[in-house]
């Protein structure tokens, strides 16, 4: 198993008043899976996804990735594994706005650290290439559509080939059309044997997964297979 | 990432923010600049009174003066002292063994005559270590010797100032002068000596003048034609080398208080002068650091100013970098990093308006001014400490920085 968690659970402590964001999840992710985290604001899913990002640390329970504990985990290690592990796409493609896509795409790399300049560059393209984005190497993110830099912010995810790709609602801020295409290239690596985890509130989205995980309150409410 | 690589990617920002770069320079480089016009300005200072006393006879040398009460104060020893003479100048050269050069003087203003000429002329009585204690080149002929002490010579050697005055053109080697009547053969014309100190409108008078403008004798035929006593107007001695002018010191004080029976006397080392001159600069020197001292803490502050206000321009930014797999060391360095490669530009270009400055003063107010490598590594030092000190609050707080609160900043 890829992911599996055990009970978690995480507190904000804001002073007066205790926010229980997740109030105990379990669950566990497969290799090679296509999983939609659901639920609407507010839900905790958000929070969810940080923690499996490792972007976040549970106040309680476990969190077992690729069969590491990663909860207990702080600062360069979660790092380490965030950048090892997770590939990021999120909602607003969150790419560096000075620099050209190819520097933004090998990014991750720079911090994986070993290799050098020239080569970065050549997995970048590649990862680029394989987005539909070969001609746009050059190119600042300004100078991209909304589609063209979800597709560039896909690219930087998989450039390290993480053992997850871990997206936050990447339609969000596209049209419909544009949409369908991020969603067919998830699709697609999913196809491949990639493990891809949605987070959306977005049920058309949601049903491009093979399993959806809706979470309420905190917890989870519903799991469903298509 | 390597060091290298933070270098290379801040430079990359500082070269994408181009106004941001250029607000946060001109403090800097104000602030580089000042320390280097600064320290060439002490150092010009200090270097010109070097080289002032260098003209004057190196620091090897020390100066006897005579040091007595008034006198309705003297005591009995001091009456009975005979102050200075061409004898206690013997005794030091025979006496001392770290001496190498001693210079005894007597000044008179006596009549000297060439021809149809007549001036009252400054004559100073001395022996053959005058042009080498005071470093005076002779330009024609040659100076007194001992011979001419030993025999009480009737031998003069002109300054430049006073042959002009008596000769003009006229070759005056050979020729007979009279001084109050006594013919004396002219041996030598000594070299011109200058010295200008620059600034302070001081800069056309020559302050080595008196040289010029004097006749030189054998001191013992000063004693026998002119004077009632031995007595002198001022003694220089120096020793053999820098190292011994302690010594030197030690011994001539001695000497003297062995046969003046009390102290009224003062052995006085140019570095002593030196250091009192220097200490009445220290003053400037103060205010001078204090101007470079303000504008490089202002282009610190501003430095951290900016530095903090595109922190939260790019709070996003950090929030990728960590997303992707940055840690908050990578962050603090790379932050720390653009404000070195900040200040670090900054602190070379000025470096550049430094020395730009540096000539202007040198060229328009004419004051002294000495640019050693030193300087510009102290510059530039400074230029880097700023920013390390004001880069560090700012790179401390990025790196600080949650990345789920950064990634959710609008």
């Amino acid at each position: 198993m890829l992911i599996r968690t055990e009970d978690l659970t995480k507190t904000y402590d804001l002073g007066e008043v205790e926010v229980r964001a997740l109030r105990g999840v379990t669950f566990g992710i497969e290799e090679g899976e296509y999983v939609a985290i659901m639920g609407p604001s507010g839900s905790g899913k958000s929070t969810l996804m940080h923690i499996l990002g490792c972007l976040d640390t549970p106040s309680t329970g476990r969190y077992f990735l690729n069969g590491t504990e990663v909860s207990d985990l702080h600062g360069r290690a979660l790092a380490r594994v965030r950048n090892k592990e997770i590939g990021f796409v999120f909602q607003n493609f969150n790419l560096l706005p000075r620099v050209d896509l190819v520097a933004n795409v090998a990014l991750p790399l720079v911090y994986l650290g070993g290799m050098n300049r020239s080569d970065r560059r050549k997995q970048a393209e590649g990862a680029l290439d394989s987005v539909g984005l070969g001609h746009r190497l050059k190119h600042r993110p300004n100078e991209l559509s909304g589609g063209e830099r979800q597709r560039a912010s896909i690219a930087r995810a998989l450039v390290n080939e993480p053992s997850i790709l871990l997206a936050d609602e990447p339609t969000g801020n596209l049209d419909q059309k544009t949409g369908r295409e991020i969603m067919a290239i998830l699709d697609e690596l999913s196809g491949a044997g990639k493990t891809v985890i949605i987070v959306t509130h977005d049920s058309n989205v949601a049903s491009h997964a093979r399993r959806t995980v809706e979470i309420e309150d905190g917890a989870i409410a519903r799991e469903g297979r298509a | 990432m390597n060091l290298l690589e933070s270098v290379g990617a801040g430079a990359r920002d500082m070269a994408s923010h181009k106004g941001r770069a250029v607000i946060t320079i001109v403090g800097i480089v104000l602030g580089t600049a000042s320390v280097v016009a600064v320290l060439s300005l002490m150092r010009g200072g200090e270097k010109q009174t070097e080289d002032f006393f260098d003209e004057m006879g190196g620091l090897r040398e020390l100066r006897i003066t005579n040091q007595h009460s008034h006198d309705i104060f003297q005591t009995a020893a001091e009456r009975a002292s005979e102050r200075l003479t061409y004898r206690d100048a013997q005794a030091i050269r025979r006496e001392c063994p770290s001496v190498l050069t001693v210079d005894p003087e007597i000044t008179e203003f006596l009549a000297v005559a060439y021809g149809e000429k007549t001036f009252q002329m400054k004559v100073l009585g001395t022996n053959r270590d005058y042009p080498h204690a005071d470093n005076m080149p002779v330009a024609e002929g040659r100076f007194i010797t001992d011979k001419d002490c030993e025999n009480y010579a009737n031998v003069v050697m002109m300054g430049p100032t006073y042959k002009e005055d008596l000769f003009g053109e006229e070759e005056a080697i050979g020729k007979t002068i009279t001084i109050e009547g006594i013919p004396f053969e002219v041996v030598g014309i000594m070299q011109k000596k200058e010295f200008y100190f620059e600034g302070s409108g001081g800069s056309d008078r020559n302050v080595l003048e008196w040289f010029n403008r004097s006749h030189y004798i054998p001191i013992t035929t000063m004693v026998r034609r002119f004077t009632v006593n031995d007595r002198l107007d001022g003694l220089e001695i120096s020793a053999t080398t820098i190292e011994a002018v302690p010594a030197l010191t030690e011994e001539a004080n001695r000497v003297l208080l062995r046969r003046h029976g009390v102290e009224d006397f003062n052995v006085e080392s140019k570095s002593d002068q030196i250091r009192q001159r220097n200490e009445q600069e220290a003053f400037f020197n103060i205010i001078f650091w204090a101007v470079a001292f303000v504008s490089l803490f202002v282009g610190g502050v501003v430095i951290a100013n900016i530095m903090l206000a595109s922190i939260t321009e790019r709070i996003r930014e950090i929030g990728v970098r960590k997303a992707i797999g940055a840690s908050s060391r990578d962050v603090f360095i790379q932050f720390l990093v653009e404000a070195l490669v900040v200040t670090a530009s900054g602190g070379a270009l000025g470096i550049l308006l430094g020395l730009g400055m540096v000539a202007l003063t040198d060229k328009v107010l004419n004051m002294p001014t000495a640019v050693t490598p030193g300087i510009l590594l102290i510059a530039f030092g400074c230029s880097v400490a700023v920013g390390v000190i004001f880069g560090l609050f700012p790179a401390i707080r990025a790196a600080r920085l949650d990345p789920v609160e950064a990634l959710r900043y609008q």
